[in-house]
């Protein structure tokens, strides 16, 4: 791809209202979720929405899209985490939704704390000119980045997932957290609020917050978002396009019923034929995706399909941090280039499966529909297979 | 509030548990635990069970002690700050010293490695107050780290030296295959055995070596995590705990792989 001069990112953002969305898991569905709200607020004007719907969001993709809709004066931007600092700077956003920090791709990004850093240099030198941010108050290095903007709507999330973050990104001491609350059958429902041991760090109060299904506004009044995409996970999400949309001027109830049209974001939760099969399509690029996806595959034969390509990282040692053993019992097809790592994984764990590399071949013959769970590459390559 | 408790799904008692009872320990997971290091505790865990031993595995966190009772200590990769935390909390816990010290073995990858050493420098030139460090490491392996020129990123193959410390030649079970990630340099000093010779990577300093050994404590790069890659040192280090000879114990999955990573990393070459 062209290397692309980021003056010139900053001359097609210029003159529209700009709301991005960065954060390692969550950003696609995130950014459809608020563009949906945005479409919705705009009934029949919709060609004023400008929105990366496919998930490119490095500078030429990004450029790419806005290039082609010149006209429209909104724009909902999909952003990868390196380049929030340079959108910050040149694209004057009004909202910037940080969903959280999870460590991927380690081989290129061995300290996310690098990535955080740059996000509040970014917030801080923009000053009263940079964004309201909407930011996830569970996760230390998000609240952390985002303590240098002008304004921050934080959000509880209720976010489990505390394995990426046991120091304290500010001084380093180790963090504190709170019980977590475990639902009757003993299922954690609340990853428990955090502070630092030494410094002042601690999580901040929550304007909105997640509460099993349902999101609770500033003014105290719940909404239950009942999304068309799965997982308590996209319930947190929701609760962050929902603060965002409400900044752009959205009333929730019209955010709510654009959200809900939200269905296979980027070909995410989305179902096709492939090779004669159904198949359900899930993403999971690290640990903390894979804590959210494998519990929604619930299918009795469970495809995972693994690969080893720049876009997933290529070491597939965190295959080890997945805990994979839930699949006991169940009828497992490991494929994808690096299916041989899982198998060995599997085998490992106790999991019973077989091992079919090529993708298409993985998928042939199953009489029942089957979850499958990909990292990234395949993830595109079964969206391709099965038209999605 | 309490520190997170984290690997509530690997912890506890593997296997049939007829056998002698086995304690692996897996040490500051919290810290030590972003490159999947801890899949090298749950391949020692379950190849004691399949073998009929009762396979316990402790994880310990920052501000717990140490179990005096473990055979096979893990120590694993993780960030500079996490790194620094945890050497402090061993050198205030004295648990590891007081293991080798009675014949335990201790494995340590990445980052652990160089908290074994003497001592290892941390820090990032590309942000304000991101200057060097030289932190005092445990002392374990006569080995120095300081930054080096470039990031080692990358499949890597050594051939491993076992217990005779000269390169065994004689077939494919010697060579050690995993993947680097790693911005320190480490030499060894006269006390430290290099574990391997690397063939394709760059291992300690880029100066042909590969880890360090000094008695029953082992150091090594590579994450994959190497023992679920590399069988006969997960073997090797049991024995060394154990004092006895293991059963081979074939998998054809795992020399499938095998085959696999060592056909990709010589392609690389």
């Amino acid at each position: 791809m062209l290397r692309l001069d980021p003056a010139a990112l900053g001359e097609l953002v210029a003159g529209r209202r700009v709301a991005m969305v960065s954060g390692t898991n969550g950003k696609t569905t995130t950014t459809h979720f608020i563009a949906a709200a945005v479409r919705e607020a705009l009934g029949p004007d919709t060609h004023r929405l400008v929105h990366n719907a496919d998930g490119a969001n490095l500078h030429g993709g990004i450029a790419s899209e806005l290039s082609q809709q010149p006209r429209a004066d909104l724009a909902v931007l999909e952003t990868d985490e390196r380049v929030v600092a340079d959108l910050v700077r040149l694209g004057r956003p009004e909202v910037l939704v940080l969903l959280n920090f999870s460590r991927d791709q380690l081989d290129r990004h061995h300290e996310i704390k690098g990535l955080g850093r740059s996000w509040r240099d970014a917030l801080a030198a923009a000053g009263e000119d940079g964004p309201v941010v909407v930011a996830n108050a569970d996760e230390p290095l998000i609240v952390w980045a985002a303590q240098t903007a002008r304004k921050v709507v934080w959000v509880d999330t209720a976010t489990t997932w505390t394995q990426d973050a046991s120091l304290c990104p500010q001084c380093g001491a180790p963090l504190l957290r709170e019980q977590p609350e475990r639902g009757a059958d003993g299922t954690l429902t609340a990853g428990g609020d955090w502070r630092c041991s030494r410094c002042d760090l601690a999580q901040p109060p929550a304007a909105y917050r997640v509460v099993g299904d349902t999101v609770v506004r500033p003014d105290g009044s719940s909404v239950t978002p009942q999304l068309n995409v799965p997982g308590g996970f996209n319930v947190s999400n929701a609760a962050c396009a929902l603060a965002a949309a409400e900044l752009l001027g959205v009333d929730p109830e019209a955010a709510l019923t654009g959200m809900r049209t939200v269905t296979a974001p980027a070909g995410r939760f989305g179902t096709a034929t492939i090779s004669g099969s159904t198949a359900r399509l899930l993403l999971a690029k690290n640990p903390a995706g894979w804590a959210e996806a494998l519990p929604l595959a619930t299918s009795e034969t469970v495809v995972l399909a693994i690969d080893s390509a720049a876009a997933d990282g290529r070491d597939v040692s965190w295959l080890w941090d997945v805990e994979y053993e839930q699949l006991t019992g169940r009828s497992v097809v490991a494929t994808g280039p690096r299916a041989q790592d899982l198998a060995v994984r599997l085998a490992y764990a106790g999991v019973e499966h077989r091992t079919v590399p090529d993708l298409a071949e993985a998928l042939r013959g199953h009489p029942a529909p089957v979850d499958v769970v990909a990292t990234y590459t395949p993830f595109q390559r079964l969206r391709k297979l099965g038209g999605l | 509030m309490s520190t997170p408790s984290l690997m509530n799904d690997v912890a506890g008692t593997y296997g049939p548990g007829d056998g002698p009872r086995v304690e692996v320990v897996l040490v500051y997971q919290s810290l030590l635990g972003i490159y999947g290091d801890r899949g090298n505790a749950t391949v020692l865990a379950r190849r004691l069970a399949w073998r009929g031993f009762d396979a316990v595995l402790t994880v310990v966190e920052p501000g717990d002690p140490l179990p005096d009772t473990g055979q096979v200590y893990l120590l694993g990769g993780g960030e500079d700050a996490a790194q620094i935390s945890a050497v402090r909390a061993l050198q205030a816990d004295g648990g590891l010293h007081r293991a080798v010290d009675r014949g335990a073995v201790v494995f340590a990858v990445c980052a652990g490695y160089q908290i074994a050493g003497r001592t290892f420098t941390v820090g990032d030139p590309t942000v304000p107050g991101g200057e060097d460090q030289v932190i005092e490491g445990l002392g374990l392996l006569d080995v120095t780290t300081t930054r080096g020129p470039r990031r080692a990123v990358g499949e890597i193959l050594s051939r491993w030296r076992r217990s005779s410390g000269a390169p065994d030649d004689a077939d494919d079970s010697a060579l050690l295959s995993g993947f680097e990630n790693h911005g320190g340099w480490t030499r060894l000093g006269p006390d430290a055995q290099p574990l391997a010779d690397v063939e394709v990577g760059v291992g300690n300093c880029a100066d042909g070596t590969e880890g360090a050994v000094n008695g029953t404590v082992i150091g090594t790069y590579p994450h994959g995590p190497v023992l679920a890659r590399n069988p006969a040192l997960a073997d090797h280090l049991l024995e060394l705990a154990l004092g006895e000879e293991l059963a081979p114990l074939p998998r054809p999955e795992i020399d499938a792989l095998r085959r696999q990573r060592l056909a990709a990393v010589r392609h690389l070459r």
